[in-house]
């Protein structure tokens, strides 16, 4: 089955049916006009209220990710010196054992006689030594 | 339009000053967009009112489609606006015919039916304006009456194609992409709508 486009008698008739539907078009009631140009507006309106929702989802998001590559930056050689570094590393242990409430005191023995530190060491001494009779 | 050109407003502050030629681009896309849905709009509603004979169906059904077109596909290239817009409205066209004949088979059931249709034709708006119209309106009108009723009597697909190749000027490799099928069907159901509007209207082109 084949149109022929040479079709006199078609052509006549597609061209006088195309003006017709045409002419419609063109003169639709207002009513009708004005309901159309509502649509077109309702259907631009919710395009343009879908786009900004994308941006408000994804541009909060980008600059959250922005601020913690920002910190890593800035701090990231640091911290990582903080690890290689034995000076930094003890001063963290100074202060755990300044902070540890389970500590023995280090100023603990300033009380006590020195006589008690003569008597220890003879004991000391006195329990190497073999007893006499022994 | 001023609460559109807001809204658009809107998205374009969102963009970065750094990116204006984004911000120009969405406002363009905007008003392309707003430009091929006010040139189809006309077209597309006598196309659904052919169809379903009914006119605030056929301006739900364009409603629908523009907002389906806009929300979807705005982001497509421009070009494959038409056919996509054409298509969804010819789904959008075809839903109501079948709500429509199922509401008709439930309706043959029930006994009060034909009590409060909402579908009741209202007799003054179908009075006829007894005003005398000028010869050459009255008999376009006549014509473009008969055309109607011919078009609306032709098979869904026919209808399509005589529609969208003749009225709205789809080429036939865009008719095909818009009906989902060859171009030799595009070709085939023109050529049969063609012959059969003839055979009604045969004095038509006379």
């Amino acid at each position: 089955m084949t149109v022929d486009p040479a079709d006199a008698s078609g052509s006549e008739f597609e061209q006088r049916a195309r003006a017709l539907l045409e002419q419609s078009a063109e003169q639709l009631p207002g009513a009708v006009r004005s309901r159309l140009t509502q649509a077109r507006h309702a259907a631009l309106a919710a395009q343009s209220a879908r786009a900004p929702s994308f941006a408000r989802r994804w541009v909060p998001a980008g600059a959250a990710v922005a601020a913690a590559l920002a910190l890593l930056l800035v701090y990231g050689p640091q911290l990582r010196d903080a690890g290689e570094n034995p000076i930094a590393n003890a001063g963290l242990e100074d202060i755990e054992l300044l902070t540890d409430n389970d500590a023995v005191p280090l100023n603990g023995d300033q009380d006590v006689d020195d006589d008690f530190y003569e008597w220890a060491a003879d004991e000391a001494a006195g329990a190497a030594a073999p007893a006499v009779g022994s | 339009m001023a609460a559109f050109a807001s809204l658009d407003s809107e998205t374009a502050d969102l963009i970065p000053a750094g990116k204006a030629h984004l911000r120009d681009s969405i406002q363009d896309g905007a008003r392309s967009l707003e430009t091929f849905l006010a040139s189809v709009e006309r077209k597309a509603f006598r196309i659904a009112q052919i169809a379903l004979r009914h006119e605030a169906d056929a301006l739900d059904v364009v409603q629908d489609a523009m907002m389906q077109l806009s929300s979807r596909y705005a982001s497509r290239p421009p070009e494959e606006w038409r056919p996509l817009f054409y298509r969804i409205l010819e789904n959008r066209i075809r839903d109501v015919q079948r709500r429509r004949s199922v509401r008709n088979r439930v309706m043959a059931y029930l006994p009060w039916r034909g009590e409060d249709d909402e579908d009741a034709v209202d007799p003054i708006e179908q009075a006829v304006d007894k005003a005398p119209l000028p010869p050459a309106q009255l008999e376009s009108d006549e014509a473009m009456a008969a055309l109607d009723q011919a078009i609306a009597g032709l098979p869904a697909r026919q209808r399509q194609a005589f529609l969208l190749r003749n009225f709205e000027g789809l080429d036939v490799a865009e008719t095909a992409s818009t009906m989902k099928c060859s171009q030799g069907s595009v070709k085939t159901h023109y050529f049969r709508a063609l012959q059969a509007l003839r055979a009604k209207l045969g004095e038509f082109h006379t």
